[in-house]
């Protein structure tokens, strides 16, 4: 039995260097997806404290307006400014959006892939394998009183007996010759 | 003689995997055991880090098992180097003397263990093993009935006690074990089979009729368990041939046991399928049931 289930797990070791590659990609996935997700964070506290300034901005731009009246030429940039700010601000807030979204994914499949086998939910399909061979072993209650202990003793070297070297593969044959003794 | 990573070209950590699979599975191959976990210990002791002992102790038990005694005892020692004060170190201590023949020994070290922490459950349960291994098993049935009203969780002594009922004839008692542990992990089918097949041994329609509806659950956990599928076949045909059943319940057993033919040989056949003597076992196997059929003599 040995021979079987160490040759799998040979033969799992060349899998497994596949298995090794397989799992740094999606571990440098989840890398990306954490980073993306990072970059975006910041970029997000950025841009409110951006729009927070610029809000004061608009809060003292039309005192400013209404004491300046010679500007109206400027007053019109400065209004289309804020307009082209708005819509620029809007199109990076859904960026921003977009990407915590897609990060999130990203990150979320990458885990999926590293984290290793689904088990079912059913509680009784992981004892679909296990046979009495394995539940009848209670480990606390061993016994040591079974033939194991004299079919693996190395046979004792006797020189006094030359029936002994006759039979060195024997040690069952020469406990029965000692017990004649 | 070249050693098992050249033989079987595999690594440590599959070694080492191996082994822990091994231990939480409670196999108790310990040839194998012994002959990975000794390479592991002499060759690769250094990279295991702390996983070391616990393949101490596997390897030590397993050296118990094949007679390997110097291992055996190297291995303790090493424990007893890192561990001078553990009960645990002890009781392994304990196991070797067991291994030797020594039960008064190993009983004034369990009983010194006791004495230190009364609680201690795997002192306990080594004296009832020597109780067993002496061969005196109504004391070891009463101590272990005693361990039992004390700690009533522990699954591992009640399936212990229900194989010593069995092997004292007592299958009432063993049929109440089982029932124990068949409500504490009503989803293992293997609980339910054995109560079948311990329900089934004690014999009388009303004992039938419950195994035969014991190996049907156990078949609804499980559709692979043969066993319970040959349980089902065999329950099925006795009381379909019992003298004293009504027509409908042996009409009804009729068809059961013939639905169980017919997975028995549906198994046998897609087991078979691609191989040479496909045939020949599936026509033994239906020449078998035949022969099971009962009979009335």
């Amino acid at each position: 039995m040995t021979q079987r289930s160490l040759r799998t797990a040979s033969r799992a070791s060349i899998g497994c260097a596949r298995v090794k590659m397989a799992s740094s990609f999606w571990k440098g996935v989840v890398g990306v997806g954490l980073f993306a997700l990072a970059h975006a964070a910041f970029s997000a506290a950025q841009h409110r404290s951006y729009m927070r300034l610029t809000e004061k901005e608009n809060e003292t731009l039309p005192i400013d307006v209404s004491c300046n009246q010679l500007q109206d030429t400027d007053h019109l940039e400065s209004h289309a400014c804020v307009v082209f700010l708005d819509t620029a601000s809007l199109v990076l807030c859904f960026q921003i959006v977009l990407q915590t979204l897609l990060a999130f994914v990203i990150t979320c499949y990458g885990i999926v892939h590293i984290s290793g086998e689904f088990k079912d939910m059913d509680a009784s399909s992981e004892l679909k394998n296990k046979t009495f061979d394995t539940l009848r072993n209670h480990p606390s209650f061993y016994l040591f009183n079974h033939r194991g202990r004299v079919l693996f003793r190395a046979p004792e070297q006797e020189p006094s007996t030359p029936s002994a070297q006759a039979l060195p593969s024997n040690p069952l044959r020469l406990r029965k010759l000692e017990n004649y003794h | 003689m070249s050693s098992i990573s050249e033989l079987y070209d595999v690594s440590w950590e599959e070694m080492r995997d191996k082994l822990r699979k091994w231990r939480e599975e409670n196999y108790r191959n310990s040839e194998q055991i012994v002959d990975v976990g000794e390479e592991l210990i002499n060759e690769h002791a250094s990279k295991l880090g702390d996983d070391i002992w616990i393949i101490y102790e596997q390897v030590m038990i397993a050296a118990l098992d094949c007679s390997r005694d110097d291992l055996a005892w190297s291995c303790l020692q090493e424990l007893k180097r890192q561990f001078p004060d553990s009960h645990r170190v002890k009781r392994l201590a304990g196991m070797r003397l067991e291994a030797l023949e020594r039960y008064e020994d190993a009983n004034k070290l369990y009983d010194s263990i006791l004495q230190d922490d009364p609680t201690n459950t795997a002192a306990r349960k080594r004296k009832i093993s020597i109780l067993r291994a002496q061969g005196k098993s109504s004391e070891a049935i009463r101590e272990l009935n005693e361990y039992l009203e004390q700690f009533v969780g522990d699954q591992e002594a009640w399936h212990e006690l229900s194989e010593l009922y069995i092997n004292e004839h007592d299958y009432a008692k063993a049929a109440f074990c089982l029932e124990e542990l068949m409500m504490t992990n009503p989803h293992n089918h293997l609980y339910c089979e054995q109560y079948a097949e311990v329900k089934y041994t004690q014999g009388g329609l009303e004992n039938l009729e419950l195994a035969r509806k014991y190996f049907a659950q156990a078949l609804k956990l499980n559709n692979r368990n043969m066993r319970a599928l040959f349980g089902l076949y065999m329950s099925a045909s006795h009381i379909a041939a019992s003298p004293k059943v009504s027509a409908k319940v042996k009409k009804d057993n009729v068809k059961y046991a013939a639905w169980a033919t017919s997975q028995i040989s549906r198994a046998y056949q897609m087991a078979g399928r691609g191989k040479k003597e496909n045939k020949c076992s599936v026509k033994a196997v239906e020449e078998m049931l035949e022969s099971m059929q009962i009979t009335m003599s």
